[in-house]
């Protein structure tokens, strides 16, 4: 997921979080789909910001896939003898790579 | 590392010039729960009185942090649902927060963090009082932010030997020092006058044998502090994983169903305490007082 402005967000889009009034309501549930009207009245209503699934805006700067991933690597270097950890190290990038694609 | 020396590093951290003290009422409020005759609005009413702290509590506890299912208006209401030693617990990190965001953002990220994992690895293997668990794994590196304000040559040193050799910044403390962020920790909560099941997690989290109480506390610790470098979740002056401890497996005895649950719950919550501070705006603390 990725929590992008309101301004970026497009039909088509589903958001992974709930998006809350200021007074903490929600207001629009996690899973649903965006429409250019929702985004509208979003936008209206001084939401600036929403979380949506995949990575669908591009950040300039922001680290590659394949970046993140050698950090993973390097960050794990020197327990690779572990078995959990080595199992948590596989199910980190797997996370990754899954929340990169979708 | 003759002795004299690493006598004097002992000094330069116990006495903590640098660093701020908690406030006076973290003391107060120990006294009185020892006390069985303390009622709970007496309590409340110390708590209100710095109406800035109780705005932080009330924050803090209605916060993703700890993610409370009710939300909890007033300061009696928090003794009465969540307890006092929870709610001590939460004192404690409300002080702890300001002290540490101000000194180092990224070390603070890493402390934040590992508080939120604990608190998931607590709940997991159904520790009453998974925020004090929480509050342990919040205060678990203070002793490498001690050693940066009370011997910043000392703390150069361990940098730049990191750097050259590429060690992990424990092992570049005991090189330099002769002692580690883990001892140094354990002081300074010490000095904090800060509960003995908090102490020995800080000083004992690298190695939960050597804890002769609170082992498993010291064991969430460890894998707390794993978990959330394994994540690359702020920064605690090196980024690598450090070697697991056969104890501390053995408390938790996760199964890989438990590490895959406990791993998205914890993304989950660190998703939600993004941005997270313990700043009071003004109108906030109107609503603070009971």
């Amino acid at each position: 997921m990725q929590q992008i402005l309101t301004l970026q967000a497009k039909d088509g889009m589903t958001l992974a979080k709930d998006v809350m009034t200021s007074e903490g309501r929600v207001l629009c549930g996690k899973g649903t789909l965006l429409t250019a009207a929702l985004i509208e009245r979003f936008l209206k209503m001084d939401i600036v910001q929403v979380t949506v699934d995949g990575h669908p805006v591009s950040v300039p700067g922001e680290k590659s896939l394949q970046e993140e991933l050698l950090e993973i690597e390097e960050r794990f270097s020197e327990v690779k003898s572990v078995p959990p950890l080595m199992y948590l190290k596989k199910r980190l990038m797997k996370k990754l790579v899954d929340s990169q694609g979708g | 590392m003759e002795d004299a020396r690493r006598q004097e590093f002992r000094t330069a951290l116990r006495q903590t010039k640098n660093l701020p003290t908690l406030p006076g009422i973290v003391a107060k409020l120990s006294r009185m729960a020892e006390d069985p005759d303390t009622t709970t609005e007496q309590m409340g009413k110390v708590i209100s009185q710095d109406y800035i702290l109780a705005a932080k509590l009330l924050k803090l506890v209605n916060s993703a942090f700890y993610g409370f299912p009710q939300r909890i208006s007033s300061i009696s209401s928090a003794i009465i649902l969540l307890g006092f030693n929870v709610v001590k617990s939460l004192i404690i990190s409300a002080s702890i927060f300001e002290v540490m965001e101000d000194q180092d953002v990224e070390l603070w990220q890493h402390s934040l963090g590992c508080a939120v994992a604990c608190n998931v690895i607590a709940s997991r293997l159904g520790v009453k009082d998974p925020e004090e668990v929480s509050t342990a794994g919040l205060i678990h590196d203070i002793g490498k932010m001690a050693i940066k304000m009370e011997l910043p040559e000392e703390y150069g040193m361990i940098n730049r030997l990191m750097q050259e050799r590429g060690v992990s910044m424990r092992q570049a403390e005991l090189e330099v020092l002769g002692l580690d962020h883990a001892e140094a920790g354990g002081w300074l909560a010490k000095g904090w006058n800060l509960p003995a099941k908090l102490i020995e997690p800080v000083t004992c989290h690298h190695d939960p044998r050597k804890a002769h109480d609170a082992q498993l506390t010291s064991s969430i610790i460890h894998f707390g502090d794993i978990m959330i470098r394994a994540l690359g979740y702020g920064h605690a002056g090196d980024n690598k994983v450090p070697m697991l401890s056969k104890r501390a497996w053995e408390f938790l005895n996760f199964s890989p169903e438990d590490i895959d649950e406990v791993l998205e719950l914890v993304e989950e919550k660190l998703w939600d305490v993004k941005g997270f501070s313990l700043e009071v705006k003004a109108d906030d603390s109107t609503h603070a007082g009971d």
